[in-house]
């Protein structure tokens, strides 16, 4: 009994922390993105952001979508002046559901 | 002949790639071969908007007895870029100098060669003009450039994209043809690779390569 209990506990725990703690996403439309060359340096840029766990680059949709490391919230602000600084125009920035992976499997299956 | 590859060399360059300049930060590697001429230059995007570098080649004429060396510092403007929902524009300002060798001549001679190019590209279309002065003691070879292609297909960043360019170029007071080359381009990632045949019969291989 006492370790099913303890079993119980860490699953259940486990759980908590990863619902409490998920990355949030974040979702850009840029203007000008047209080549892999342009996609390569936004990547790049994003990544070297302290909070960025993950970045998908879609040059089909013109999307950038950026998921942030567990427990650490995205700076919008930081993420425009990379990709401006990158040479391109942002012309929207939302909060997304799900994460980079979530992003990816959509654009690549047109939902 | 002679100064016909010497305008087809400083033409190359500036001329045969999509974008003269990666992004900020980055570092760009570019070569142009060919039998009669080898040219290899690098440059260091310290904004968005500018990069210096460095160029060196080697040329030859086509009956092998004149031989050209030049080396250049580089400097690229991005002057404007317009960014389009589907598509993006630029113009580029080029100006660079340098010195120039040659073995029917003594010393070196100062080079400079300023020059300007426009483009616009989409995902599936790419179209751009380019104008450059190049001007040296005894020298004076102004040439245009411009280059129109296709990609066979839209792809991912992690893809390898293929596209279809023929480039028409002509130099003042030089060869008196227009050189026509049909050319495969393929982007993958950090690599741009391009593989031709002009109509002056000469193989070209451009290659490019940003991080």
């Amino acid at each position: 009994m006492k370790s099913k209990l303890t079993l119980l506990f860490a699953t259940a725990s486990l759980l908590g922390t990863g619902t409490a703690f998920a990355g949030e996403t974040m979702k850009a439309t840029v203007n000008g993105m047209v080549c892999a060359f342009c996609a390569q340096g936004i990547e790049k840029r994003l990544q070297k952001l302290p909070a960025t766990k993950a970045v998908f680059v879609d040059l089909k949709q013109k999307i950038v979508a950026v998921e942030a490391k567990d427990g650490q919230k995205l700076d919008g602000k930081a993420i425009t002046a990379e990709i401006t600084d990158a040479g391109y125009d942002v012309v929207k920035l939302e909060p997304v559901a799900g994460t980079v992976a979530d992003v990816r499997t959509a654009a690549k299956t047109g939902k | 002949m002679k100064r016909a590859l010497l305008a087809l060399f400083l033409s190359a360059s500036a001329a045969s790639h999509a974008a003269p300049i990666g992004f900020k930060d980055s570092w760009m590697l570019m070569a142009d071969l060919a039998p009669s001429w080898r040219e290899s230059s690098v440059n260091y995007a310290f904004t968005a908007r500018d990069a210096l570098g460095a160029s060196g080649a080697w040329l030859r004429s086509d009956d092998k007895r004149v031989t050209r060396e030049a080396v250049e510092v580089t400097y690229t403007r991005l002057a404007k870029r317009w960014n389009l929902p589907h598509a993006q524009a630029n113009l580029w300002l080029f100006a660079n100098a340098g010195t120039i060798r040659g073995n029917d001549f003594a010393g070196s001679r100062t080079l400079l060669s300023p020059g300007v190019q426009a483009d616009y590209e989409t995902t599936r279309v790419y179209l751009a003009a380019t104008a450059k002065l190049l001007r040296a003691k005894d020298l004076n070879h102004d040439l245009a450039s411009v280059r129109a292609g296709f990609s066979f297909h839209e792809a991912d960043y992690d893809e390898t994209q293929p596209w279809f360019v023929v480039e028409a170029r002509r130099m003042r007071g030089l060869s008196g043809r227009t050189e026509v080359t049909p050319m495969l381009r393929l982007i993958h990632n950090r690599w741009f690779v391009e593989a031709g045949y002009s109509n002056m019969k000469q193989a070209r291989f451009n290659l490019m390569y940003t991080y």
